[in-house]
């Protein structure tokens, strides 16, 4: 046998042991049987000093044809190995996707202050600040410049918290003391009208008390979210654009808001605002008590003499006023059925907003 | 105020459906609390007559009755009634019947006695309030015939809320006012004149006004020869429509003259008030004197206050003015002369009277609120026509009016300028005194304002900005076309202590702690319970009227809200609680009026952040997962000199307890609650908590932390593990660390504490990764070996530790 046809045999030889390599150790060791240094390709080419210079550069050329087919063979022959090696590692390591994942879990915020946030938000692109207050506050801010008659029974004993005195003041009113804790986050409003002029433009949230036995509707605390404006030329028309923006963006667009007379010391005009039903639509439902309506707010022109109060010029400036209790809205938007869940702490509860 | 619908219709062309007045009155700030329906449901209910009537043979209260309900037979029904006699007539609901509250009448045993059927009230027909008793029923009331068609039912009554600035809609006339300024149809005022006879009423009784301010009028009629009976059928119809209870034909007429007009009447027997010898009753109208009493209608006896007014006859009091009438001299079945009293009180001197009596009357409710002084004689006349029309008798002539303090007409000026500056819509002149005018008001027209005269009916139109009030309300809120406020520029935002609050919030969420709210109240052994006692100086906020003793003080601090929720959740079976909350916490001290108030910041935390999961498991909380907590709140904050020191506390455990500072300043604490404290509020331990001061942190923190250029060159790390005395903290250690690694030393990070095997007891081996490097080129590995020597030799010296082998 010649050494062409040595070598193709062994070429054929070759490719076949490379096609038969069942992994990338089997397919190593063929590349050094047929390429290493004691390999039989290796071994045939020493042979080729014994030809003659006329043979040398056919057999040459032939043999550089073997080295690289069988290069190329192993090339393409590693390549499937490898990427199958790949598969079967990456089959190894599949998971099951739908186990739970692994993460720090994250804490909810609570409902009230949730709501508080996405109303002060609405307010705050109508170029509302937001203002502040005590909790426990005078007799003063509370009622009297909010233009509560003296009698009135929201002052009484069985009403409002009173707090006692230290101060050795000889109490002008209810009895024993003319401190006490807000029934209402109006005593902001007149105070930042004490101290600002106007345009004023706040919203006021807050804590506010008033002595009713817990139960599921009602809580010795609340929360209350109130509006002020003050400027020139500010409307009953200013007031209901504003509202009906503000129950859009927090009930939904297609919600209708419907305004009805009602009164309050410290606003004239007053109005209570209702919401159309989100469940019925409208028509009546139990919900609303078949009324289609849902009371949300209470609100009117500020009245003058609260403007008197605090010695704004009711000529040239006029205002609205608007509150509403955070808790209503909590009980209407999540229909919690007892108020009493917003400060059991329980985590279940919390958990889920 | 309840509304019968059938009376108003007396008084004004109503012309619409019920429902739709009671839409229309709604949207003009007469809000419609409920409409009812009577007759309408009371098939089934027929006038039955009580022929006996004997006790249940099993049960005290209740007695068996037969009825006789004209069908023939007669039935056995059961009835716990006591009001009633044998003979008495009364509505029977027959077994299929079904009440206005929904209640089916079946055939059944009560107490081992088969009832056929029920005698019922009035307010179980749903055509009064009265639930005392029966329904007891005139004589000839027809036996047998369906009872809705003998009492005329098929009404439908609206019960209307009457806000305190509408003193007017207390009476049926003053609705029909409102209705027919609603509707725009013109109202009726009823009115009556009395045919008098007999001698003059003023030679019967004289009235004295001790006060004007608190009575300022008094007016007095006599009627004799009454004959004291029940009410005829519309009379009483009328006075259950208004939900009083029908009590004799005298007193009926004052109640239903007072639901009609508005004016409260009471009427005296004659015979009984204490007369001189020429035989006339002297009326004074006077505060209580020191140690007087007054058994009133309802029997009870009265201590009577210097404040409270009387009316007095020479021998005392005899009622009290504007609340109740006295016992002794009240209409009966013997009466024969009346006194009828037609007055004016002071609205806060009745109010005072009623609230410190705890008695409220339809007369005081509407005294309260002012009623019209100008109409007192013209309801008397009323009542008067009436008494004599149903009760017999002879209208003495003449009024005995007192009368110190007329009441002056009110003009008001209305601007139409105004009108549209507040309301922001345009009317004319001529719609606008329209309005007023239907309302009752006598208009002037000018050519920019109006010259109003308001009508004595209303005591809440005063100014200029209530006629607009009015105007507003009958020309429709709904019809106002919403426009938002112009104005100049004006910037919506928050401050930086209200956005850094909300950052706060953000931080503890991101922690993984879930926001609550707990009460501001807080229970006065507070402080006691769990040993946080008040600073020098302080003390607590006290409620004078609180709820219970457990809510009596403000809180001072957040830990025991929270850690009753922690409570709360653990006997719930959650173990895992992650709590927060931001929130008011109050103290005070000697001489001051106005407490101070702080917002705090407080967490609680117990069990483990998750329960037992796959692929974690559940780690116990612990010390260092409040201080992670507030490590994280540091950095978003960008607060830079976070230090945590040990301290002692009474509400933390010994040992786990530390001080929060920055700057040096104490912003508060954080530990592990003490075993002790969580036994009083039956939390299980342990529980971390953690308070702080939220202005504080506020005023702490920076806007943005300093950019620092992140490292080009690479850092040679290497570990340094020292054995120390217990006693020597982390803290000191590290500090040596730094301040013996001078410029080189970029890092370093604490990754083991370790004791035992290999360290000796009473020691700890603290291992500390230290990475070096400079920021402009790459240290030489003999730089970086020098410089490690020299700060094992120095660190081990400082905190007298050994290297670990």
């Amino acid at each position: 046998m010649g050494v062409t046809e040595e070598l193709l045999a062994a070429q054929a030889e070759g490719l076949a042991a490379i096609e038969q390599a069942a992994d990338l150790a089997a397919l190593a060791a063929v590349r050094v049987a047929y390429l290493g240094k004691k390999g039989t390709l290796t071994a045939v080419l020493r042979g080729l000093g014994g030809l003659s210079a006329e043979e040398r550069p056919a057999v040459g050329k032939v043999a550089n044809e073997v080295r690289a087919a069988l290069e190329a063979a192993l090339a393409k022959r590693h390549e499937a190995l490898s990427s199958a090696a790949l598969e079967a590692r990456l089959a190894s390591e599949a998971v099951d996707v739908t186990l739970p994942g692994r993460a720090h879990p994250i804490g909810s915020r609570h409902l009230i202050s949730r709501i508080t946030a996405q109303v002060v938000e609405i307010f705050l692109g109508l170029g509302y600040r937001v203002a502040e207050g005590p909790e426990v506050e005078l007799d003063y801010y509370n009622f009297t410049a909010l233009n509560t008659p003296p009698d009135h029974p929201a002052r009484s004993l069985a009403d409002t918290f009173y707090v006692r005195d230290l101060s050795g003041d000889e109490a002008a009113v209810s009895g024993e003391s003319d401190v006490l804790l807000r029934t209402q986050t109006s005593p902001v409003q007149v105070r930042t009208m004490e101290r600002e002029k106007p345009p004023i433009y706040v919203l006021s949230p807050g804590r506010v008390y008033r002595r009713d036995i817990a139960d599921p509707s009602h809580l010795p605390q609340f929360t209350q979210i109130e509006g002020l404006v003050v400027d020139e030329g500010i409307t009953f028309a200013d007031l209901k654009g504003t509202l009906d923006h503000f129950v859009h963006r927090m009930f939904g667009p297609d919600r209708k808001t419907r305004f009805r007379p009602h009164f309050f010391p410290f606003t004239e005009p007053s109005a209570e605002v209702d919401v159309s039903c989100g469940i019925c639509d409208g028509a009546g439902c139990r919900f609303c008590k078949n009324s289609g309506w849902l009371e949300i707010l209470g609100c009117g022109m500020v009245d003058p003499n609260v403007f008197g109060h605090v010695g704004i010029d009711s000529e040239r400036y006029t205002g609205f006023a608007f509150g509403m209790g955070v808790e209503r809205i909590a009980a209407l938007k999540y229909n919690v059925p007892d108020l009493r869940m917003l400060v059991e702490g329980d985590m279940r509860f919390l958990r889920q907003f | 105020m309840r509304v019968s619908m059938s009376w108003l219709t007396e008084l004004v062309d109503v012309g619409v459906p019920a429902r739709e007045l009671a839409e229309r009155l709604d949207m003009t700030g007469t809000a419609v609390e409920a409409v009812h329906e009577t007759g309408e449901s009371l098939d089934g209910v027929v006038v039955g007559h009580i022929l006996t009537r004997e006790r249940h043979p099993e049960a005290d209260k209740l007695w068996v009755t037969t009825v006789d309900v004209g069908d023939g037979t007669l039935r056995t029904i059961v009835c716990g009634a006591q009001n009633f006699d044998a003979g008495d007539k009364v509505p029977v609901a027959l077994p299929g019947a079904v009440l206005p509250g929904g209640l089916e009448i079946k055939k059944a045993k009560l107490r081992g006695v088969v009832s056929e059927g029920m005698n019922c009230s009035a307010r179980e027909l749903g055509i009064g309030e009265d639930h005392e008793g029966l329904m007891i029923l005139p004589p000839d009331a027809p036996v047998g015939v369906p009872f809705a068609e003998w009492y005329g039912a098929g009404d439908t009554v609206l019960e209307l809320e009457i806000t305190p600035n509408r003193p007017d809609c207390l009476s049926m006339a003053g609705v029909a006012r409102e209705v027919g300024a609603v509707l725009g149809v013109p109202a009726k005022v009823p009115a009556s004149q009395p045919v008098e006879s007999g001698e003059e009423a003023a030679a019967a009784c004289s009235v004295t006004i001790t006060d004007a301010d608190l009575c300022p009028r008094y007016a007095a009629r006599i009627i004799r020869g009454v004959k004291v009976a029940p009410s005829p059928a519309w009379l009483a119809d009328k006075v259950a429509a208004a939900g009083a209870r029908p009590i004799n034909n005298v007193v009926d007429v004052t109640n239903y003259v007072m639901f009609e007009l508005g004016q409260p009447l009471h009427a005296f027997d004659l015979d009984k008030l204490a007369a001189d010898s020429n035989g006339r009753v002297a009326i004074t109208v006077r505060t209580a004197r020191s140690g007087e009493t007054l058994r009133t209608l309802d029997g009870v006896d009265r201590q009577l206050r210097s404040d409270t007014l009387l009316i007095c006859d020479s021998s005392g009091p005899v009622a009290l003015a504007g609340v109740m009438g006295g016992e002794s001299t009240e209409v009966s079945e013997t009466t024969v002369d009346v006194l009828l009293e037609s007055a004016c009180f002071d609205p806060a001197s009745i109010s005072r009277t009623s609230r410190s009596l705890g008695l409220v009357s339809e007369a005081s409710m509407r005294f309260e609120r002012t009623v019209d002084r100008t109409g007192c004689v013209a309801a008397l006349d009323r009542a008067a026509a009436l008494i004599a029309e149903v009760a017999g008798g002879q209208v003495a002539p003449g009024v005995v009016d007192e009368y110190p303090a007329p009441l002056q007409p009110r003009l008001l000026t209305l601007r139409l300028a105004r009108v549209r500056g507040v309301l922001g819509i345009d009317l004319g002149a001529e719609e606008v005194a329209g309005i007023l005018r239907s309302l009752g008001c006598d208009v002037e027209m000018g050519p920019e304002s109006l010259q109003v005269t308001v009508p004595s009916f209303r005591p809440d139109i005063e100014r200029e900005i209530d006629l607009i009030e009015e105007v507003l309300r009958i020309w429709g809120m709904e019809r106002v076309e919403p426009t938002l406020p112009g104005g100049r520029g004006r910037i919506g935002m928050l401050t930086r202590e209200q956005s850094l609050r909300e950052r706060i919030g953000d931080v503890m969420r991101a922690c993984g702690l879930n926001e609550t709210m707990t009460y501001a109240f807080g229970d006065p052994r507070d402080p006691e319970r769990c040993c946080m006692p008040f600073a020098e100086g302080e003390l607590p906020v006290e409620l004078l009227n609180p709820m219970s003793t457990e809510q009596a003080v403000l809180r001072r601090s957040l830990l025991p809200g929270l850690l009753a929720s922690v409570s709360y959740n653990q006997r719930r079976g959650v173990s895992d609680v992650h709590l927060y909350e931001m929130g008011s916490v109050f103290w005070t001290s000697e001489g001051r009026k106005q407490p101070k108030e702080r917002t705090m910041l407080a967490g609680v935390l117990a069990g483990a952040w998750h329960p037992p999961a796959w692929n974690a498991p559940a780690v116990p909380l612990d010390f260092f997962d409040g201080k992670g907590v507030i490590e994280n709140l540091f950095r978003e904050l960008a607060i830079p000199k976070l230090r945590v020191r040990a301290c002692d506390a009474g509400h933390l455990q010994p040992g786990r307890a530390a001080e929060v500072l920055a700057g040096g300043e104490v912003l508060g604490w954080l530990g592990e609650v003490h075993p002790a404290v969580l036994e009083r509020f039956e939390a299980h331990a342990p529980v971390v908590a953690f308070e702080l001061d939220v202005r504080a942190l506020v005023r702490l923190a920076a806007d943005a932390r300093p950019f620092v250029e992140p490292p080009r060159h690479p850092a040679v790390e290497l570990d340094l593990a020292i054995v120390v005395d217990e006693s020597v903290t982390a803290e000191e250690v590290e500090r040596a660390i730094r301040s013996a690694g001078g410029k080189l030393l970029a890092e370093t990070h604490l990754f083991d504490v370790y004791r035992g095997n290999g360290v000796e007891m009473g020691k700890k081996s603290l291992a500390f990764a230290l990475e070096y490097r400079v920021p402009d080129r790459t240290l030489t590995a003999q730089e970086v070996e020098s410089a490690h020597e020299r700060l094992v030799r120095k660190v081990t010296t400082s905190v007298g530790g050994t290297l670990r082998s």
